[in-house]
């Protein structure tokens, strides 16, 4: 600081000078405080502290040292980069914000309605669509994953011949000439020989221009086929309804006992995301003197819904169909009408020798339950279910009086169409009579049952197949031709969901690599004038259009106002263009009696008897994800497996086999048999195997090629969901599967904290006095003042998480946050900002309960991480954040250290450039996945530090926002990436110094706690601990 | 010197150099190593040592082409080896300054043999040290915003830190052993430059000399302030090492946050600075031949002083048992008995801490193996004290990394429990700064006079001649002794 004598004028000595009179007749006095006060460095001084005041010479020396450190930098050669504006600007388009738009995405015969963010006409992230039914704004993981689909570095960029054995690029005019020779072709034959393959579909132009390609070619053959499909619960649907294939939509938050017969209804099932927001306002009481509901879960594998369970029992999947049985037997005998003749047929089926090694005793209490709450449960039954199993639960729940109070359902759609096996079983036994195949999308010969020999057929003499496809997979090296199918997020398109409702799928992105959609090469097929896109789904829809229209009028509204251009938009704008529409079937008993005449004798599973269950994976689903760097890396909820599939078993029978974790397995049904690494869950069903969909990919793409295990071919028509009768065969060799959490016990410690009922009931303080604040010392620095502006703060409710996964998900999609790859997560290196802790829970080593707790950075009030940062990289910002400071990082990782959360994570190598690969270059990185990154979060360079900054780019923008209309962010206009995507509503943000902000409503919950609040840090994201509801008739606290 | 330091016979005590040693033997003997070709044994070091030195250079290299991650560290083990072998290299470096300062103000005259090699020791070792918290960062070509240097953006350091305080005492430390060890080297420097043959020699070390004639006034200036310096040094060796300590005591992290790290650090950091002198004394001895001038006593003083720090360490380690019993803290519990100790019965599943065993190499090396210096046979038998002294400094190596490692692979969420495995350019890393610091300590053995030539002399029979006489009358039998010249 610079230190000189005060100012003096020099009054008396030499010539008065003065600017006015006024100056001039200054006294003296006056003078020298007037100069003291325009002293150089005066007014800084009003401003800054003394303490921080630089003097001219410190200033000179650090400019020295800048210029020094800039013609270092100068030596850094950087890509030259030219901008250039646009010539004729976008309307709507402001460089800088985003646009948003609402779309939908397709799940089977199921539709998720979504919200695509924009930056600059580049859709980089998919929030859940709250307009719509099925999503409530919430999306599942696939939804979060799908946006990295499309700017994969591997997608099909242009249609391609076979010339010999490979298949070499070709231009579109080429196929296009090629395609339209085709039609004239079998424009002639009328269509005998073409046979069209296509996934299922949720879309009604699909449907419609399926309807004239069979017109135009009468001759010609749809097969649908997918591998993850919902052949059991269509088929269950005809059997009790007499024919009739009415998807059942639950509504859960109305049901206050739930029975799951093998349904992971809040994960892996059609319709999950909104059956896990109505399950969880069930759940997540805010007082024990609240009603809360009850989940009984039986199932094979331990799924996400049995880890929400209150009581879970293992069963092997076969066995699940004598636990229905017994169901509507016993429900009978406790007097529910209407199972009379059924029950009567099951009780003389349920001998003793039929239901050994059941635990009907569990279940006689479910049914006591069930039976209390009659109209007010559900029963549900997985899709790996047989379908006398569904239409059973239907009969039960009719009987039971839940339709139309839980137990809704939707339209009927694609009434003639047979089941995905016996459609590809059709094609495949009158291959010989196939001349041209066309293959919509879907990859049958990676994923077709292993008795249907796709590749066998495709490789047949004279058979012409083209392959429309967004990757060049596994069918498209097969096929004769190829061209490139469009993303979801590229094309106009129309899907609809399970209840009915509909929603124009609007294109984000002009195709990158000039692909078509299926509707538009269905167009091209069958001929239509019309085959671009938007008017195929304009048209399809007028009649919706039109049908709301009506409404509006009938409503009152105003008849110059309601016109279809604007009724159109506003479905395009809201993303629903169709409302739900219900049915009610009614249950023919009848056709259920005869549906059971056949029954097989029960042979439990054994070790020489095993039973193997085909489940898709959390991420890839069916394996079209398998090149999604997000989803390879993504954990699977109960084991924490990444970049692989293994063969999911007991511990009891991991050691009844005489494996080790790891080993592996080869898995034989009569000539079919698959290679597995074998890995241990607690409780899983003994003597039975999950294997997980979708892995083992051969031309997936760069990132996933050869990552995990095949398992297809072990699954057939007759067994898609789960077979018995396997045998295991213990191999040598051990395969390395990689954990991103290896550790599975608490040790005892309170992290996840979680009572029961009658526990939060008798002291409804349990969490506070299980985690102790410690005792208050005074601080050793100034305490943040928080008394003005925003305070925030985050909550997140483990009652109602079931550790879906969507969160963390969601949470890469917006903060650009990299895959490192197998090696690296091995070594702990994994860079998510939100991870899930799963623990399992109680001393029953083999059924144990289990715990999960979204863990992400805490932002601390007294954080360990901030003090001992030797840089100030890490400070806390004046809203109570906890801020990185990536260009400050030097990348000590002392924070790190610190941080007794461990929620920091590390840029060890260049992740963006290196995957597993510690000696690719910069220039590695793909072009097309540069468009996906958020321009509003660094894309992190290697050597700092980073970690969750509660999404500080979204208060931001919510707060710029406000300030241009002069007022405050009102509340639950700031959610977190994660809190958005959250389906069960766990996690709530906002702003502490509001007394009406709904997060201070979840912190005054008296189930809230601290994560490790002894050590004094404050944290500002609390849990509010879980609540297990246990039946008091039966033992144990539940799952 | 007075007479005061003179050894009293009635204690029998005596001097610390066989009778009949001349201040010229002592000339001779030291001043000769940089005067006659180096013996072949010097160049077989020295190539080995520069290329393990450019083995370094080779580590280093990649590590900040590629970052970080080249090492095993992962999280959340985010340090290991990186941080370890800082701590270690800089307990290394605190022998020297204890040798030199500390026992200086104490008027031991046995150090005066080993006290210039030990301060070289010193400078070598915190220079490899230095090195590590330098390297270890993700972005090593920003670590001048460690320093408080002026700037733009008005941002200075953050005090708070203990990496910052660890920056400050570092570097003063540094600082201050090389001006200390190079005031004792001007009178010595001087010798040389008067005893060169050639102009290169003359004017090199002439310039080092700064004008030395051996004065009274110089030799006035020159005692008072390597007093000064000794003075200022004496609090460094203390400070030093416990800010270190700090980066651990002050975290929250169970194992690291405890109030006994700074003496027991500090404890620890002498001892096994005393144990890597020792180690390399034996070498130079047996090398150069320099066995009358570092003899026997000299060593078993260095043993005692072994002994004497492997207790006090000893003790470090029980009482970090008791204190995570006493506090009752399950973290800290699980840490010293799971982590360190091994002890599976705390684990739900049974398994043993997988790092144990490094944990009772420690105890080995640094507890039980120096109780051998309770032996007076051990104390002077050289093989074994090689072998103990290189068996305690792999000791204080696991101590290090016993410390780091074991407390920070399983801390307080055991969801994020990992495990930690170096990779090869760990092990490059570290064997590479042994090629620095040798090849620094042969160019210093080969061009320093490695032993302080004025002070030996100063410990000669011929620097108290006022005793002189009565031991001529006390001992007859050493009366034929020649007197030593000056």
């Amino acid at each position: 600081m610079t230190r000189r004598k005060p100012y003096k004028t020099n009054a008396g000595k030499g010539p008065s000078i003065w600017r006015s009179l006024e100056e001039k007749d200054l006294s003296q006095e006056e003078r020298n405080r007037r100069a003291e006060e325009e002293q150089p460095g005066g007014f800084i001084k009003d401003l800054v502290p003394s303490s921080m005041l630089v003097s001219r010479r410190a200033i000179m020396k650090g400019s020295s040292i800048a210029a020094l450190a800039a013609g270092l930098q100068g030596c850094l050669r950087r890509p030259e980069s030219i901008i250039y504006p646009y010539s004729k600007a976008p309307e709507n388009l402001i460089p800088g914000i985003p646009s948003h738009f609402a779309s939908v995405t397709a799940r089977g015969r199921d539709a998720l309605g979504v919200v695509v963010t924009s930056h600059d006409g580049r859709p980089t992230k998919i929030e859940g669509n709250a307009m719509f039914p099925s999503s409530l704004g919430a999306t599942d993981v696939r939804g979060q994953l799908y946006v990295w689909d499309l700017y994969d570095p591997d997608r099909s960029k242009s249609p391609a011949k076979r010339e010999g054995n490979a298949l070499v690029d070709a231009s579109s005019e080429d196929f296009d000439t090629f395609f339209s020779g085709l039609a004239d072709k079998h424009a002639a034959d009328q269509g005998a020989g073409l046979r069209i393959v296509a996934p299922i579909t949720n879309s009604p132009s699909f449907r419609a221009l399926k309807g004239k390609v069979v017109a135009k070619f009468p001759k010609a053959k749809f097969t649908t086929y997918s591998p993850v499909n919902d052949d059991n619960a269509r088929e269950g649907a005809r059997l009790a309804f007499g024919g009739t294939a009415t998807p059942a939509v639950y509504d859960y938050s109305r049901a206050k006992v739930t029975l799951s017969l093998g349904s992971d209804f809040l994960a892996s099932e059609p319709g999950s995301v909104a059956a896990a927001r109505g399950f969880s306002t069930t759940r997540a009481i805010t007082s024990p003197d609240q009603a809360m509901s009850r989940l009984y879960v039986v199932e094979s594998n331990f799924s996400q819904t049995g880890s929400m369970a209150d009581h879970r029992l293992r069963s092997s999947q076969a066995d699940i169909e004598q636990y229905a049985k017994a169901l509507a037997a016993g429900l009978s005998a406790r007097g529910v009408a209407g199972l009379a003749p059924l029950a009567a047929k099951f009780k003389t089926e349920l001998t003793a020798d039929a239901t050994k090694g059941l635990n009907l005793k569990w279940l006689d209490a479910v049914m006591d339950d069930l039976n209390a709450n009659a109209g007010r449960c559900v029963v549900v039954a997985g899709s790996g279910q047989p379908p006398r199993v569904h239409a059973l639960v239907h009969a039960i729940n009719g009987a039971l009086g839940n339709f139309g109070n839980t137990t809704f359902f939707g339209p009927e759609v694609d009434a003639d169409e047979p089941t995905a096996r016996e459609s590809i079983e059709a094609l495949a036994s009158e291959s010989g009579a196939v001349t041209t195949l066309v293959i919509i999308g879907g990859n049958p010969v990676y994923d077709a049952p292993a008795n249907v020999d796709f590749a066998g057929l495709l490789a047949r003499e004279g058979l012409t197949s083209v392959h429309l496809s967004d990757h060049r997979n596994e069918t498209t090296l097969a096929s004769n031709w190829h061209a490139p199918l469009a993303h979801e997020l590229e094309t106009w398109g129309d899907q609809q969901a399970m209840d009915g409702s509909i929603a124009v799928q609007q294109p984000l992105i002009a195709p990158l690599y000039g692909g078509r959609s299926a509707i538009e090469f269905m167009a091209t097929l069958a001929g239509e004038e019309t085959t671009t896109g938007y008017e195929i789904v304009a048209a399809q829809h007028s009649d919706d259009v039109k049908l709301n229209a009506q409404r509006l009028l009938d409503g009152g509204a105003n008849a110059k106002e309601v016109n279809e251009a604007s009724i159109w938009r506003r479905g395009l704008h809201s993303g629903i263009i169709a409302f739900p529409k219900g049915t009610m079937p009614t249950v023919s008993v009848a056709a259920l009696l005869t549906a059971f005449e056949e029954t097989e004798p029960r042979t439990p599973a054994s070790t020489a008897n095993l039973e193997v269950t085909f489940e898709p994976d959390n991420a890839l689903f069916d394996g079209r994800h398998a090149n999604n760097l997000w989803g390879l890396e993504l954990p699977t909820p109960m084991t924490k497996i990444v970049w692989d599939n293994a063969a999911i078993m007991s511990p009891a029978t991991r050691d009844a086999l005489g494996l080790t974790n790891g080993q592996m397995l080869r898995l034989t049904k009569g000539e079919r048999s698959v290679d597995v690494p074998v890995w241990p869950l607690p409780g899983h069903a003994d003597n039975c195997i999950t294997l997980t969909l979708g892995w083992g990919r051969t031309a997936a793409g760069r990132y996933g090629n050869g990552k995990g295990f095949d398992v297809y071919p072990l699954r057939t028509t007759d067994e898609m969901d789960f077979v018995s009768g396997v045998t295991a065969q213990a191999l040598p060799e051990t395969y390395n599967v990689v954990q991103t959490q290896t550790h599975d016990s608490m040790e005892g410690r309170p992290l996840a904290i979680d009572a029961t009922l009658a526990e939060y009931k008798k002291e409804p303080e349990f969490a506070s006095y299980r985690s102790v604040e410690p005792v208050n010392t005074p601080p050793l620095w100034k305490q943040q003042d928080y008394s003005e502006g925003y305070q925030w703060g985050m909550t997140i409710d483990l009652a109602s998480c079931s550790g879906c996964n969507a969160c963390v998900a969601a949470c890469q999609a917006e903060n650009n946050i990299p895959s490192v790859g197998k090696i690296e997560v091995e070594r702990g290196r994994e860079m998510h900002w939100l991870r899930l802790d799963r623990y399992f829970v109680g001393d029953d080593q083999e059924s144990p309960q289990v715990a999960v707790q979204p863990v992400g950075c805490q932002q601390c009030e007294e954080a360990p991480c901030e003090n001992v940062c030797p840089v100030n990289a890490t400070v806390h910002s004046s809203e109570g954040l906890n801020d990185m400071v990536y260009n400050r990082c030097v990348g000590t990782r002392y924070c790190a250290n610190n941080c007794p959360y461990k929620v920091r994570r590390f840029n060890y190598l260049d992740w963006q450039g290196h995957l597993d690969d510690k000696y690719a270059f910069y220039g590695d990185f793909p072009e097309s996945r540069k468009l996906q990154f958020n321009p509003n979060v660094t894309v992190r360079m290697r050597g700092v530090m980073e970690k969750c900054t509660w999404c500080v780019q979204r208060i931001q923008e919510a707060k710029i926002a406000a300030e241009r209309e002069y007022r405050k962010v009102r509340d639950g206009e700031i959610k977190t990436a994660c809190s958005q995507a959250c389906p069960s509503q766990s996690i709530t943000f906002g702003n502490l110094n509001d007394p009406n902000s709904k997060v201070n409503k979840m912190k005054a919950v008296n189930r809230q706690y601290q994560l490790l609040a002894e050590l004094g840090t404050r944290p500002r994201t609390t849990y509010l601990a879980r609540i297990r509801n246990p039946n008091p008739a039966l033992e144990g606290k539940g799952s | 010197m007075s007479s005061y330091e003179a050894p009293i016979k009635e204690l029998g005590e005596r001097y610390l150099l066989p009778e009949g040693t001349t201040a010229n033997d002592v000339t001779e003997t030291i001043a000769r190593v940089t005067e006659t070709k180096a013996p072949r044994g010097w160049w077989f070091l020295f190539l080995i040592s520069l290329s393990v030195l450019g083995v370094l250079g080779g580590a280093l290299g990649y590590l900040v082409f590629q970052g970080v991650g080249v090492w095993g560290n992962n999280a959340p083990v985010y340090w290991a080896w990186d941080i370890t072998n800082f701590v270690w290299w800089i307990g290394i470096g605190h022998a020297g300054t204890l040798i030199s300062a500390i026992l200086f103000l104490f008027r031991q005259k046995w150090r005066t043999s080993i006290n210039r090699f030990a301060e070289a020791m010193t400078v070598f070792a915190v220079l490899c040290a230095a090195m590590f918290p330098a390297i270890h960062t993700g972005r090593p070509w920003f670590d001048y915003y460690l320093f408080p240097l002026p700037n733009q953006m008005d941002m200075w350091p953050n005090f708070k830190s203990p990496l910052m305080w660890d920056v400050f005492a570092v570097n003063t430390y540094l600082l201050i052993s090389v001006i200390f060890w190079f005031i004792g080297l001007i009178p010595d420097f001087a010798t040389l430059r008067d005893r060169s043959k050639n102009v290169v020699r003359k004017r090199v070390y002439g310039f080092f000399a700064l004008g030395w004639r051996g004065a009274h006034r110089h030799w006035q200036h020159y005692e008072r302030a390597y007093l000064i310096f000794a003075g200022i040094s004496t609090p460094l060796v203390l400070s030093v090492h416990s800010v270190v300590s700090f980066d651990f005591a002050t975290s929250v992290v169970p194992g690291w946050h405890t109030t006994i790290f700074p003496p027991y650090f500090v404890a620890g950091a002498v001892f096994s600075g005393f144990a890597l002198v020792t180690t390399l004394m034996l070498i130079c001895r047996s090398v150069f031949q320099m066995q009358t001038v570092v003899t026997i006593r000299h060593l078993d003083l260095m043993n005692k002083f072994m002994l004497g720090t492997a207790l006090l360490v000893g003790y470090a380690y029980a009482m970090e048992f008791f204190i995570a019993w006493y506090s009752s803290n399950p973290y800290e519990q699980w840490v010293f008995l799971h982590n360190r100790l091994g002890w599976g019965i705390l684990d739900s599943n049974g398994n043993w801490g997988p790092l144990w065993w490094a944990y009772y190499a420690m105890v080995f090396c640094n507890v039980v193996v120096p109780q051998i210096f309770w032996f007076k046979r051990a104390r002077t038998s050289v093989p074994i004290m090689f072998i103990a002294s290189i068996l305690i400094n792999i000791g204080m190596w696991f101590e290090r990394f016993v410390i780091i490692v074991t407390s920070t692979y399983q801390d307080f969420l055991p969801s994020s429990w990992g495990m930690f495995h170096p990779t090869g350019i760990d092990v490059l890393t570290y064997l590479g700064t042994f090629g620095l610091f040798f090849t620094l300590f042969l160019l210093f053995v080969r061009w320093i006079p490695m032993i302080a030539i004025a002070e030996v002399k100063g410990t000669l029979p011929g620097a108290h001649p006022d005793v002189h006489i009565e031991e001529a009358v006390v001992e007859p039998g050493a009366a034929a002794a020649p007197v030593p010249a000056e």
